[in-house]
């Protein structure tokens, strides 16, 4: 077992601080805006090609949530912008949504990754797991031995389970508050938003951070804290 | 639709300014010499009513139209029930604009097939998870026991054959040539002669009977969608991209913010045709064939790793041109010629609005009770 202590981790120097490296440059700016569009279509899609598997912007299998919950990790405090931006536009005005239900029940995706993000950042990775979630998929990282039953377990318990129910709760929470959602469908829908969530994350994100991560790190791309990342060219 | 979008937005390039000419007038001419500009989804023409209204009003009347229609639909039965009479004209209002911005023709051959099947489940959804309310119960003839032969079955025909040739997808042909035959046989008056004139037995009839409120509030909320997606697309169909930013500039948000606007717009377009790329490259390799659905589900994880990796080239790239050109010390900059005055038609139709609101969801009015007071509309 490893016994190194939480400044050893390869993953030391991603942290939560606000903004280590004053300044956004010019390739930060595109990026974010571009990673922002993926996000937008990307939701969309979750929504539109689920056709009669969707209701009201919530989708049965809203495949976009691991892509925002791993750029949230990589892109801190742009990666939860994208995925509120993603649902208000992507799985809100462009599935019909009116704009008043759209900014309201997009809350929902802003808090799985506001809150993992710091869980992660600030507690997890001092404790052996990686904050890129690297470790669901890799034995070794920067020479590390990774467990990776414990990343999963983390990752499930805390992405899949607890913050994943929160946002069922605040989406189809607000959503019936609206009077978008019967009464007596309140439980379909909060079941197939969780259920159909926990399987998307479960699914894709290995995907994602094995294809991906390596490639976002080495590009020094990963943001240091919330706001920059290493270099700002 | 990114397709058609992007085809279309070879014409948008404006050419020649004139000489010896104000600013805006030079401006005036150059939109006018556009025939049509690249929105959201797909393109509008340039000089309607519509178009020429500055997207700070679009905006502000999708927000009203979606806060009166959540207000008219959510009013509960204690109170006289939803707005049903007000849920008409709003929808009404929606669709004429979408008519006048010449929209109209592209929403009905892209979305209508689309819109109305959601319109048609609100409905339906609303009806069955609200058996438990008020009111006399009213009968809903789900199976009348007989095939009928006559105009319903004609009409069930052509909407199949139409709907079919047009899209050809059979499930959504059937649904709708289903549900247009159901509807010609339930009311009383055409399931005879001579709308129908021959009766094939088939089995009992099967009668659902449900309470009238809950016809009432699932109709309401059919409506009520009707005018968020209807609004939605207006916005949608009608907004470039550009006059966003514009208008945020015009409200004083900083260059940067705009700018980042400006880009995440601008992008759109750009990733929905990476993702159709992505998809064909992988279609041609038989990626997604004869996989199960969970295998389908990983595909589209692999599908990301391009469209990501495309995704962070493209940036990289936009970002060394930026910085070649000086963004990162850019101070004031220029006028930006998107950027179009508020006019009194628009102050007119915020106000129109405003008031509009107050009336409904303030001052707690309703159409369907006033018509009611009048009485051109049954209680």
């Amino acid at each position: 077992m490893n016994v190194n202590k939480g400044s050893d981790y390869p993953w030391a120097s991603y942290g939560l601080a606000w903004n280590p490296k004053k300044g956004l440059g010019s390739s930060q700016y595109a990026l974010y805006a571009t990673q922002t569009a993926v996000i937008v279509v990307l939701s969309y899609l979750s929504v539109v090609l689920l056709g009669p598997l969707s209701y009201s912007g919530i989708s049965l299998f809203y495949f976009v949530y691991p892509f925002f919950m791993v750029f949230s990790m990589w892109w801190g405090l742009w990666g939860m912008i994208a995925a509120y931006v993603g649902c208000v536009i992507g799985a809100g005005l462009m599935v019909g949504l009116g704009v008043v239900p759209s900014l309201a029940y997009s809350v929902a995706d802003l808090v799985p990754p506001l809150a993992a993000f710091v869980i992660y950042r600030g507690v997890l990775s001092k404790r052996g797991i990686d904050p890129l979630f690297r470790d669901l998929v890799e034995r070794e990282i920067s020479g590390y031995k990774t467990n990776r039953a414990a990343a999963w377990f983390w990752f499930i318990l805390i992405n899949g389970v607890i913050f994943n129910f929160v946002s069922a709760e605040l989406g189809v929470g607000i959503q019936y508050a609206m009077g978008l959602v019967p009464p007596s469908a309140f439980w379909l829908w909060w079941w197939g938003w969780a259920i159909g969530d926990l399987a998307a994350l479960v699914l894709i994100t290995p995907v994602i951070v094995k294809g991906l991560s390596g490639l976002v790190e080495r590009a020094g791309l990963i943001n240091l804290g919330w706001i920059s990342r290493r270099c700002c060219g | 639709m990114s397709r058609e979008s992007s085809g279309r937005s070879g014409q948008e390039e404006g050419k020649g300014k004139g000489k010896g000419k104000g600013k805006e007038e030079e401006e005036e001419e150059e939109r006018a010499s556009k025939k049509y500009v690249r929105t959201f989804i797909y393109s509008m023409r340039v000089g309607t009513p519509v178009e020429k209204l500055h997207a700070i009003t679009k905006i502000a009347m999708i927000l009203f139209f979606s806060v009166i229609a959540i207000y008219m639909f959510d009013i509960p039965f204690s109170r006289g029930g939803p707005d049903l009479l007000g849920l008409i004209l709003l929808l009404s209002i929606v669709l004429i604009l979408l008519a006048v911005a010449r929209t109209a023709k592209y929403l009905v051959s892209s979305y209508l097939i689309m819109a109305l099947p959601v319109l048609i489940g609100e409905f339906l959804w609303w009806l069955v998870f609200n058996q438990g309310l008020a009111g006399p119960r009213i009968p809903l003839y789900v199976w009348p026991g007989y095939f009928p032969i006559g105009v319903s079955t004609g009409l069930a025909v052509l909407a199949f054959a139409l709907v079919y040739l047009r899209s050809g997808r059979l499930f959504s042909s059937a649904l709708l040539a289903a549900l247009l035959w159901f509807a010609c046989v339930v009311p009383a008056p055409l399931d005879g002669p001579p709308f129908t004139f021959y009766r094939i037995p088939a089995s009992p009839a099967v009668i659902i009977q449900v309470p009238q409120e809950a016809v009432d509030l699932a109709l309401a909320k059919a409506l009520g969608y009707g005018v968020l997606i209807y609004a939605a697309f207006l916005f949608l169909l009608t907004t470039r991209d550009a006059e966003i930013v514009g208008a945020l500039l015009q409200l004083k948000v900083k260059f940067k913010q705009a700018f980042f606007a400006a880009l995440m717009f601008r992008n759109l377009n750009t990733i929905l045709l990476d993702y159709d790329n992505v998809r064909v490259a992988q279609r041609a390799r038989a990626a997604a064939a004869g996989r199960n659905p969970l295998k389908r589900v990983i595909d589209l994880g692999y599908m990301s790793v391009p469209l990501i990796a495309s995704m962070i080239k493209r940036s990289t790239e936009m970002g060394v041109a930026l910085h070649a050109r000086g963004f990162e010390t850019a101070g004031t900059v220029t006028q930006y010629r998107e950027t179009r005055s508020f006019t009194y038609v628009d102050a007119v139709i915020i106000s129109l609005l405003l008031f509009f609101l107050v009336y409904v969801v303030i001052m707690g009015n309703s159409f369907t009770s006033l018509a009611a007071r009048w009485g051109i509309w049954p209680r």
